[in-house]
């Protein structure tokens, strides 16, 4: 199970994150949708461990564990992985590289024997096959010349290997156009079990038409205000945040 | 002849020109050609001795404050015994050495034949030593231009004080498809002279590898000095790879005139070293002549590394690329100064310069003062200098994928060097370049670099 629990967090002596509850039980997919600016990528770097943030209270604990305790490596071999809404392009490290290091790392984690060069690639293929990235693309340096969307199916490609406990994806759907959102999604589904569950980022409807959301909350200034079902994504799209925003002040 | 020291000057200012004094009185009574090159260089050094940081080009870098003496030693450690295996003994020479290879080995600035494989006559290559007396007309040709035009004192003092070099003279229309190496390997303290002098003809192609390397941790100031002189038509591949210890003082210059058609291809690592200065003055002197002037510095501790080029096109239609990478550490200092001259002449000059420091400790720093100097008014110039540590959005991302952060941070420093090392054309070197730096760069990527 991964739950937050009020969890305060500032950059640069501002407060971002304010009392923030989430509880997400396995198997569960929670969409988290708010205007620009309300902390929702924050909160996905700050459970995936990124430093520069001054976290003053809360805990998030996965299966019990305080991730908040650990380093951001430590959190990724646990089960959490963030795909980021602005992947890095890291020029000199091949792609190929990084996922073996990356794939090792949680194969050791988990007391795995690690895999054969030849099983390796042969995963590779089989997982990149699946989401129409292309052999050009992985032997490329991490990212590098990718297109926005190819930036984004990669995510996916590194969520498929590393098989994580709790994905949280940031605006995995932007700049995706039609085929490459269905992908997309379709590698989520796929990876959807009674295990795994998902904090889904994203400011479109349209997205939740593929992955289905247990639950959908609205987020705005560091908190959630709102919980619903899917519908909750619908009425959304009819009225903007500004109802809710105003009805919870 | 002697002259008075000052009592302005510093104390190696006041060694180094006695020393120069002293040796020089054995040239006074002859005439040959390097007689007279050496008295006139003891004349314009003995004005002004070691530069010092009122000097433009010497603003960053202090001599007298890193260098205090003349090593002596007190010691004397013989040549190896076992010599087929002492050369194997580097790692780096067990791995790229092959049999038809050439190997001039010189040992604390002395030739070492019994360390050497050579023939003084082969294919349409001569080699010569510059301590075996009659030095070849070319190549006393080639010192005295250098020497005419010289304002280097460096330069001046190491025509004063060399005493061993190789002199290898390349025939036209040869292609050596084997491996030249020169060796400089420190065993004992002291202060050695090298002065190597390469012709390559016309329509040749030669590889020289060079390296320098220590037997053990010794207290070694060394001047070198390769006069290149590459007719048309020409192909050079140089790679220079030199291992110091930091108790290292080094200078060294390299001068290369490249003829029309001429591709000349210079690629150099250094790590380590107390001082280095790295001078580099490339000719574009022909048309369609084509320069390649790279390298990597790895620096630690109190390492100070200086490269200081100057590339000059004389021509038209040539193409000058410089790429350098330094990665700095603990208290370490690097510095580049890049001068891009493009003679009136020398119309469509292509001229690129890249230079980029990584910098992973609090207390290292880089000055990187790029020139350009355009005479001519239909030219390409572009230069470029970058100097940062390493991105923290990219430890974080590979970080959140698992990877821990020494192994992260690892990635991160190859990542930074691997675009360059694709400037040595021997693929086969390159790969074994980039194994044997793989170790340093492990210990430098944790901010630990003890070479
Ligand atoms: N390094 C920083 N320094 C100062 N303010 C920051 C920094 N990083 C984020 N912020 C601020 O924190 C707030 C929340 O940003 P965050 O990126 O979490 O929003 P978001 O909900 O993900 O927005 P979007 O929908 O546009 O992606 C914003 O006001 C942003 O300007
Ligand atoms: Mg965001």
């Amino acid at each position: 199970m991964f739950e937050i629990k009020n969890l305060n967090a500032s950059i640069q002596d501002k407060q971002i994150l304010k009392d923030f509850n989430l509880k997400v039980n396995p198997g569960e997919v929670h969409a988290i949708m708010g205007p620009n600016g309300s902390g929702k990528s924050t909160l996905a770097h700050v459970c995936a461990g990124r430093e520069e943030y001054e976290i003053s209270s809360g805990s998030v604990r996965l299966d019990g564990v305080n991730l908040l305790d650990l380093e951001p490596e430590e959190r990724a071999v646990r089960g959490l992985f963030l795909a980021f809404q602005y992947p890095v392009e890291i020029p000199g490290v091949a792609s190929m590289t990084f996922l073996k290091s990356a794939l090792s790392a949680h194969y050791k984690f988990n007391g795995k024997k690690e895999l054969t060069i030849p099983e390796f690639m042969k995963l590779i293929k089989e997982k990149s096959n699946s989401l129409n990235i292309s052999d050009d693309m992985i032997k490329r340096p991490l990212n590098v010349g990718f297109s926005g969307g190819e930036k984004k199916r990669n995510e996916v490609l590194q969520m498929t290997l590393l098989e994580p406990k709790i994905c949280i994806l940031d605006e995995t759907d932007s700049g995706l156009d039609i085929d490459a959102l269905r992908l997309v999604a379709n590698g989520v589904n796929l990876l959807r079990s009674k295990e795994r569950s998902f904090v889904v980022i994203t400011h479109y409807q349209r997205l939740l038409d593929y992955i289905e959301p247990d639950f959908v909350h609205i987020m705005a200034d560091g908190k959630i205000i709102e919980t619903g079902d899917k519908n909750l994504a619908l009425d959304l799209e009819k009225t903007g945040y500004n109802d809710y925003i105003e009805k919870d002040i | 002849m002697t002259v008075k020291p000052s009592n302005k000057t510093s104390q190696i200012d006041q060694e180094i020109l006695k020393l120069c004094n002293d040796k020089i009185d054995s040239f006074l009574d002859y005439n040959d050609d390097i007689s007279v090159i050496k008295r006139e260089a003891f004349k314009r050094y003995s004005k002004k001795g070691l530069p010092n940081r009122f000097e433009e080009s010497w603003k960053y870098t202090n001599i007298h404050k890193k260098l205090q003496n003349i090593p002596v030693s007190d010691k004397n450690y013989p040549i190896p015994l076992n010599v087929d295996n002492f050369i194997n003994s580097f790692d780096i020479m067990s791995k790229i050495k092959s049999d038809n290879d050439t190997l001039i080995v010189f040992m604390d600035g002395k030739f070492i034949p019994e360390l050497s494989m050579l023939e003084y006559s082969k294919n349409g290559m001569e080699i010569n030593f510059l301590s075996h007396g009659d030095v070849p007309r070319w190549a006393i040709e080639l010192m005295i231009n250098k020497h005419n035009v010289n304002e280097d004192p460096l330069f001046d003092l190491n025509t004063i004080l060399m005493q061993e070099g190789v002199l290898i003279n390349v025939s036209a229309n040869v292609k050596i498809d084997s491996n030249v190496y020169i060796i400089h390997i420190g065993n004992n303290d002291g202060f050695f002279n090298y002065r190597h002098v390469i012709n390559v003809g016309k329509d040749s192609h030669i590889n020289v590898t060079e390296l320098k390397v220590s037997n053990r941790v010794n207290d070694a100031l060394y001047t070198s000095s390769v006069l290149w002189n590459v007719e048309d038509n020409a192909i050079v591949n140089n790679v220079k790879y030199q291992a110091h210890n930091q108790s290292t003082v080094g200078f060294n210059q390299q001068y290369a005139d490249v003829g029309s058609g001429s591709i000349f291809n210079s690629f150099t690592i250094s790590s380590g070293s107390k001082l280095l200065r790295e001078s580099r003055n490339i000719s574009c002197n022909g048309e369609n002549s084509e320069v390649s002037i790279s390298g990597v510095n790895l620096l630690d501790g109190e390492s100070h590394i200086d490269t200081t080029l100057v590339v000059t096109h004389k021509a038209p239609n040539s193409l000058s690329k410089e790429k350098y990478k330094s990665i700095l550490s603990d208290r370490s200092r690097s510095v580049f100064q890049g001068n891009i001259v493009v003679d009136q002449i020398a119309q469509k000059t292509i001229a690129k310069q890249s230079i980029d420091a990584l910098i992973l400790s609090n207390d290292a720093e880089h000055d990187s003062k790029p020139e350009l100097e355009i005479y001519a008014d239909d030219v390409q110039c572009g230069h470029g200098a970058t100097t940062g540590q390493l991105s923290a959005d990219s430890l974080f991302y590979l970080r959140a994928r698992g990877i821990g952060e020494d192994e992260a941070r690892r990635l991160l420093v190859h990542a930074f060097i691997s675009d360059v090392m694709e400037e040595i054309q021997d693929t086969n070197l390159r790969n074994v370049l980039r194994d044997v730096m793989n170790n340093m760069l492990n210990r430098v990527s944790k901010g630990r670099l003890n070479v």
